[in-house]
């Protein structure tokens, strides 16, 4: 086996695992019902799992989707305002080994290349706890379509240009 | 019915003769500018469609009360400059008959603007979002407004001495009214901004678009905007039928 095997295997092992820090780890995946080349209007579901693995429990959990864009050039941390109304979950305490589940709706605003992560905090945790990433691309879709506005822009001003000549 | 006959001998020099189809040629040659310029654009996103449909019914209704003000300052003041008035005047048609008569022209000059901008709003708004309800705000609030200054038309071409003058004038309240479309919205969050659109029924109509139109409220959600623009009516009415009935034969 080469190095790099070992490096590629190592890889797809860590990013199995759920990730972990303080006493919280958290489970990200996409749902199975997400459109499998998803385009811009289409609407994606990501289901995380936020365990409780400390010996205490956790205190004022509280839990929120973020997302940025990878695209070569324009990398950024995206406003998730127009893309989901569902931003955070909380709970009040998580006791050992109890779960927290969450449904994190999208609206796939911009095409792009994408990679969602959900992080947690808690009252007295000094570290977050982040999910894996889950990385999807959206695909363009026009958004005015030219076939439906230029025929309209062409045909209309012509018709009232023909009906002045007859008028004439 | 002579309001029936001044409502459709206004509506024939509007929308029959040739020099009335220009304005409508006009019309659909920005609203064609408007398309091509957003075909053209590879960078708006999903969102940018609701905001192209909103951008759209703000326009039409800026270019519809542009129409009723010059036709309600025209019908008045405009006749009265060329003699046409006095004979109308003389008959026995009511000054309210004539006036409502006069507003029949606008009125259809305002359906055949709505008309006319359906098939573009079809064609930007591609994706559907909210398109249904950005006709709906613009049948529901565009028309008190546009109606309305049509009225103010009437109303300062009926008190005032020229045609011109009363245009000057109404040109310059339609502006202001219309800052809204040019104003961005941290100038209209400030103590005045929000004064001023609290009572200026053009700001109501496109606060309502922007609500339906862009973030998918319901049209009952708009009661005030939709009082605001039917005070907007009622005042404007009420000016232009006493400006008309101090007109002296």
């Amino acid at each position: 086996m080469r190095p790099w095997h070992i490096a590629v295997i190592l890889t797809l092992i860590l990013e199995a695992m759920p990730a972990c820090a303080g006493d919280l780890s958290i489970e990200l995946a996409p749902d199975a019902k997400n459109p499998p080349a998803p385009q811009m209007g289409d609407n994606l579901s990501f289901h995380s799992i936020i365990r409780s693995n400390g010996p205490t429990a956790v205190d004022g959990v509280i839990a929120w989707l973020s997302l940025v864009q990878i695209d070569p050039g324009r990398e950024q941390p995206v406003d998730l305002e127009d893309w989901s109304a569902h931003k955070a979950v909380t709970a009040a305490a998580l006791h050992t080994g109890e779960t927290l589940e969450a449904d994190w709706p999208l609206r796939l605003i911009q095409a792009g290349t994408y990679r969602v992560v959900v992080s947690a905090a808690s009252r007295d945790g000094a570290t977050l706890a982040t999910s894996p990433f889950a990385d999807f691309i959206v695909r363009e879709k026009p958004v005015v379509e030219s076939r439906r506005v230029l025929p309209v822009a062409f045909t209309i001003p012509v018709l009232i240009g023909m009906a002045m000549l007859w008028r004439r | 019915m002579p309001i029936l006959l001044i409502a459709g001998k206004e509506t024939g020099e509007l929308l029959l003769s040739v020099r009335g189809l220009a304005w409508l040629l006009v019309l659909s040659v920005v609203l064609s500018g408007f398309g091509f310029l957003l075909v053209s654009d590879t960078e708006l996103s999903l969102l940018d469609n609701a905001q192209v449909v909103y951008d759209m019914a703000g326009i039409i209704t800026a270019l519809g009360c542009l129409l009723a003000l010059i036709v309600g300052v025209d019908t008045i003041a405009g006749e009265r400059e060329r003699g046409s008035l006095v004979p109308l005047l003389l008959t026995t048609v009511s000054r309210d008959g004539i006036l409502l008569g006069k507003l029949g022209g606008v009125a259809v000059a305002w359906v055949v603007i709505y008309a006319l901008a359906a098939p573009y709003l079809w064609a930007v708004g591609s994706t559907g979002q909210n398109l249904a309800d950005g006709l709906l705000g613009l049948a529901l609030l565009g028309t008190p407004v546009v109606l309305g200054f049509g009225f103010l038309g009437m109303g300062l071409g009926a008190c005032l001495g020229t045609a011109r003058t009363g245009l000057l004038i109404g040109l310059i309240v339609l502006v202001l009214a219309a800052s809204p479309l040019l104003l961005g919205p941290s100038l209209r969050q400030s103590a005045v901004g929000r004064a001023f659109d609290a009572i200026n029924p053009f700001s109501a109509a496109v606060n309502a678009y922007d609500a339906m139109i862009i973030d998918s409220l319901p049209i009952a959600a708009q009661v005030v905007n939709l009082a605001v623009t039917a005070a907007w009516f009622a005042l404007a009415l009420w000016f232009a039928r006493a400006s008309f009935h101090r007109i002296a034969r």
